[in-house]
Formats: C-alpha cells, structure tokens, sequence
C-alpha cells in the first residue's frame, strides 16, 4: 500500500513538473498573440497587459502588407521547394555511393565530408561570395539553389549512416537481375529511406525558410528577391518604425507555414529525426 | 572462385559500366561541391587572411599583419573571442542537462503526453529570424514582457538588452526557450532503451537515481557526445541574435566572432582582416572538438563495441 501511494505521489509531482516547464514554453508563444492583436496605444501600456481592451484582427491584414507577404511568401516558397529537391536528389545519389560501391577513395571522401561539416561558414563565406559574384550571381537565388545540388555535407552524412543499415540483399538481387544502379537507387533502396527522404527535406525546407545570412548577403539590394526572413528580419529597419503589434502580427504570419507543416508531419520531425539516431548515428 | 569471377567482370566490362566510375557518378554532387564550396574557399581565405584586401583590388600579401593587428592591436576582437567562449561555455552544458532532464521527465507513458511533448518542441519550430523579434520585444525595457513581471511584483526593470553585465544571460534564456530540440533526441535515445534492462535493475533494487547513473546515461552517452559537439560548433557561431537584436552592444558584449567577422567584412571592407578573424574563429572550434573528442573516450559507451 505504501509502495503504491509512494508511485502516485511521484506520478504527481512528475505532473506537476511537467506543467511548470511548460509554462516557459507556451508564454513568450501567448505574449506573441496576444501583442499581434492589440491596437498602437495598447502596446505601449505599462505594465503590459495580457489581453487587449479591443482585438485588432485586421493586424494581420496590415501585417501581411507591411512584409510584402505575397511576393515573398512565393519566393520563399519557390526556394524552399527547390533546395529541399536538390539536398535529397544529391544526398541520397553521394550517400548510396558511399554506402554500396566500391571506388577507389571513397575512405577519404567519406572523412573529408565529415571534415567539412565542422568548417564554420564564416571562413568560406568571405571566398563564396566573390566566386558567386565573379559568376555574376549577386542579387540572385542561385547562391542559395546551387549548393543544394552539391550535397550538403551533414545531410550527406545522414544518408550515407542510414543507407549502410540497410541489407544488401535486396539490390544484390536486383543487379543479378539486371538492374542497373540508378535503377537499384530509384526503385529499391529510396523506398526505403522514406524516414531519411523526409527527414532530409523538412531539415532543408525549414533551413531554406529561416536561412537569413544568404539572402542578406546576396539580394538584400533586390527587394523583389527577398525571402520572408529577410523581410522580418528587416522590419524594426523598416519605415514602420517600432510598431511591435504588426511585428508580431507578421512574425505569426511568417512562422504559420512551417508551423502547419510541423502538424501535418509531426512524426517526422519529433520520431522521424528520433529513428535517424538509433540508425547508427554515434 | 567469387575473386576470379569478379576480376573477369572487370576487365569485360566497358569502363562507364565499371563500378569505380559508376561511384565517382553517383558521387557527382560532392566531387563539384567539395572543391567548389569548400576546398577552394578554405585555401583561399587562408591566403587572404596573410593579405591586405578591400574586396575590389586584388590581394596584397602582407604577412602576419592582419593576426597582429586582431590579436594585438585591435581593441574589439579579443573582446569578441571572450564573450563567444564564455557564451558557448554557458550554453552547451546549460541546454545538455536541461534537454536531458526534460526528456527524462517526459519519458512516461502518461495521459496527455504527447501534448506536452509537442508544446516544449513547439519554440523550436519558430524560425530563428521569427524568434529573435519575438524575444526583442520580449526584452524590451519599457514595455517587454520580463520587466511587465518586475514591475508587476515590485521589482526594478532590467535593461536585458541594454546592460553589458546582462545581454549574453538574456540571449542565454533565448537560446534556453528552444531546447526541445535538443530534448526530443534524448527523449528517442531513452526510449531506444530496452525496458528488460530498467526491470532486471528494479529487480536488483535499483532506485531512481541509481538507474539513471548507471543504465540511462551510459546508453545515451553517444547522443551526449554528438550534442555537445554540434552545440558547441553552433554556439561559437551564434550570428543573427547580434545583428538583429543588439548590433554587438551595448560596449560590445553581444558581438560574436561571426558578427564581428562580417562588420570587419562587409561594413568596413577590410577582408583581408575578416578572413584571418575568421581562421582564429576556425581554430578555436577545432581544438575544442580535439578536447571533446579526446575526453569522449572515457565516457562515451557504445553498444556494439
């Protein structure tokens, strides 16, 4: 009896921990909604108040028009698309190389992409930028599109752990009957890696859509080309001055789309990224 | 046998059909983007960083100026070297045992559960530009919702943002908000944990303590050991809090190497400079790996080993 009651008390204080810490999580969340709904005075009240006299739902209307939102959510959207695209055609073609044939120096190239993930990206920043620019990229997407289709190396990591758990059984005997290896990679081992497939482009839609750096540095002059990011990251610059309910208003506006993509593939991203580790990822 | 057969296909095959070169096809995308997007551009911003260079004039070398200039001379970037390790120190071991301890806390099968796992993953889905604006108004001396709570309990407002003594705490407590990240990839290497383990312990006695000592933490000691690596990587290059929220202030508390790197860069145009900032930058993450690395052999605990 004892013993049961010890279990129950446990069971509430867990509870009870659980909700403490959840507090933290879900307020800055609430202050955010709940800021994007007041009107110009309310914010600016002292101390702030929790919820507003009047709701102001047409914020989000004047939010979606300060950002521009259309052009850019279309921009944004199209780059995202595309990235994710390029980083799971290049990944799963260099990661089935590394993980099911045999070339001469494939030790080597395994260890230098494994090197190249802990090269912070300020040290290549600098040399990237004039190459695009002698290209005569600047103020274009494609220093943002090309290097996708060039295997990002930790997504390329993540294929090439996740493919070697898989048995060689099975494209053995789709070679014995005559497939070739683009065949064996299309229509044996990509079924699957639907886990990876997945994991890989939400980790590269989600870059694609809060990266801040490339834009900022490549088309910050072309406003037609900004990314929503670079449109609320440079809003407390903007003409608005400090209008922080159409801020918020717009910062909801921006985080809505992944925020439904995170519902829709809730178990990709919270089990799916989860299975990726127990697959071999040291 | 298998040996000679091989050899045979070998030397039939045409060499487009030989598997050597089928791998470097399939390797295609890396042997473009290694050299391109990094071999080429490490050398050279190695160059560069022995050079004097404005960006539009081709380099000049001029020897080790550029590191005894930033490591001498120049009043903000060792300024900028300390508050990003002293950032990074904080934070790593911070968000590790509080990814931890969340996971642990949640790794039950309880009523409702999976909805408090999703509303402490939830601040990690705001994308980090949403985020940033989001605590700026938070941080806010006026009218921001942490000094609504002082004042409202009768307590002085504090300058988060505004205060040197203070600004790296608050971008702590920002970069705090988003640990379910880092506690979902506990929460499945716990629950990869075979639950035989935790009933023979019980078995033995075992209280809640001693499980966690001697059962949990060795089997998730790889992830341990690949969050502290990652986390360390991505604090010292923490970029985006300082341009957008502080601007590396106030008196330069807030400027991270990386945002130090791109004002010597691209404001001042001194890139020369910014690349030599920007190898210190790299050396400094490779010997702190070095030391991870070295020291994780003595606590990381693998399986099939």
């Amino acid at each position: 009896m004892g013993k049961k009651n010890k279990a129950r008390a446990g069971l509430a204080i867990r509870y009870l921990l659980i909700l403490i810490f959840a507090v933290p999580m879900v307020l800055p969340l609430m202050w955010m909604f709940t800021t994007a709904l007041k009107d110009n005075g309310a914010v600016f009240k002292v101390p702030p108040q929790w919820i507003p006299d009047t709701f102001m739902w047409e914020n989000f209307t004047t939010g979606l028009l300060q950002i521009d939102f259309w052009s850019r959510f279309r921009n944004t959207l199209f780059l995202a698309v595309i990235i994710s695209i390029g980083q799971v055609l290049s990944c799963m073609s260099v990661g089935y190389a590394l993980s099911r044939i045999k070339f001469k120096g494939k030790k080597l190239w395994f260890y230098l992409i494994i090197g190249s993930v802990m090269i912070p990206g300020m040290v290549t920043m600098i040399p990237i930028f004039r190459m695009w620019t002698a290209f005569g990229f600047y103020g274009t997407w494609w220093p943002m599109i090309l290097p996708a289709f060039l295997g990002a190396p930790f997504q390329t990591f993540l294929a090439r752990q996740f493919m070697s758990t898989l048995p060689k059984s099975y494209d053995d005997a789709a070679r014995i009957d005559g497939a070739n290896r683009l065949q064996v990679l299309v229509h044996i081992i990509a079924p699957m890696c639907k886990p990876l497939i997945t994991v890989i482009a939400i980790q590269a839609f989600q870059g694609a859509w809060n990266d801040y750096l490339t834009p900022l540095l490549y088309v910050i002059a072309r406003p037609e080309k900004w990314t929503l990011s670079l449109a609320v990251g440079r809003m407390s610059s903007s003409t608005y001055g400090t209008q922080w309910n159409l801020f918020m208003a717009a910062d909801i506006i921006y985080l809505l789309p992944i925020l439904i993509i995170f519902f829709l593939c809730q178990n990709y991203f919270m089990e799916g990224l989860g299975s990726m580790n127990n697959s071999g990822v040291k | 046998m298998a040996e000679l057969k091989e050899k045979k296909q070998r030397s039939g095959k045409l060499f487009w059909k030989r598997e050597g070169f089928q791998g470097y096809l399939f390797m295609g995308p890396t042997l473009i983007g290694f050299p391109l997007l990094c071999a080429y551009p490490m050398i050279y911003s190695l160059y560069c960083a022995f050079c004097d260079w404005d960006g539009y004039n081709d380099p000049v070398f001029a020897g080790l100026k550029n590191f005894k200039y930033i490591l001498m001379t120049d009043p903000v970037f060792p300024k900028s070297v300390k508050i990003t390790l002293i950032y990074a120190l904080i934070n790593v071991p911070v968000t590790l045992i509080l990814g931890m301890a969340l996971a642990v806390l949640l790794n039950r099968n309880l009523k409702g559960i999976r909805i408090f796992r999703v509303i402490y993953y939830l601040p990690t889905i705001v994308p980090g530009i949403a985020s940033i604006i989001l605590w700026q108004f938070i941080f806010k001396s006026d009218v921001g919702m942490l000094n609504g709570f002082l004042t409202q309990l009768g307590l002085s407002p504090v300058g988060w943002l505004t205060d040197e003594k203070i600004v790296l705490f608050s971008l702590s407590l920002m970069k705090w908000w988003g640990v379910g990240g880092m506690m979902i990839v506990f929460l499945s290497g716990l629950q990869s944990v075979p639950a035989d383990i935790y009933e023979a312990a019980e078995l033995d006695g075992a209280g809640g303590w001693a499980k966690f000592r001697s059962i949990t933490f060795p089997m998730v000691t790889p992830i341990v050991f690949l969050q502290l690596i990652t986390g360390l990587i991505g604090c010292l290059q923490s970029f985006a809090e300082a341009q957008i929220m502080t601007a590396g202030d106030p008196n330069n508390a807030s400027r991270f190497i990386n945002y130090d790197i791109y004002e010597t860069a691209f404001n001042s145009g001194r890139y020369g400079r910014a690349s030599a900032e920007a190898w210190i930058l790299f050396l400094i993450i490779m010997v702190l790996t070095v030391i991870v690395f070295r020291s994780s052999e003595q606590y990381v605990y693998y399986e099939n080993e």
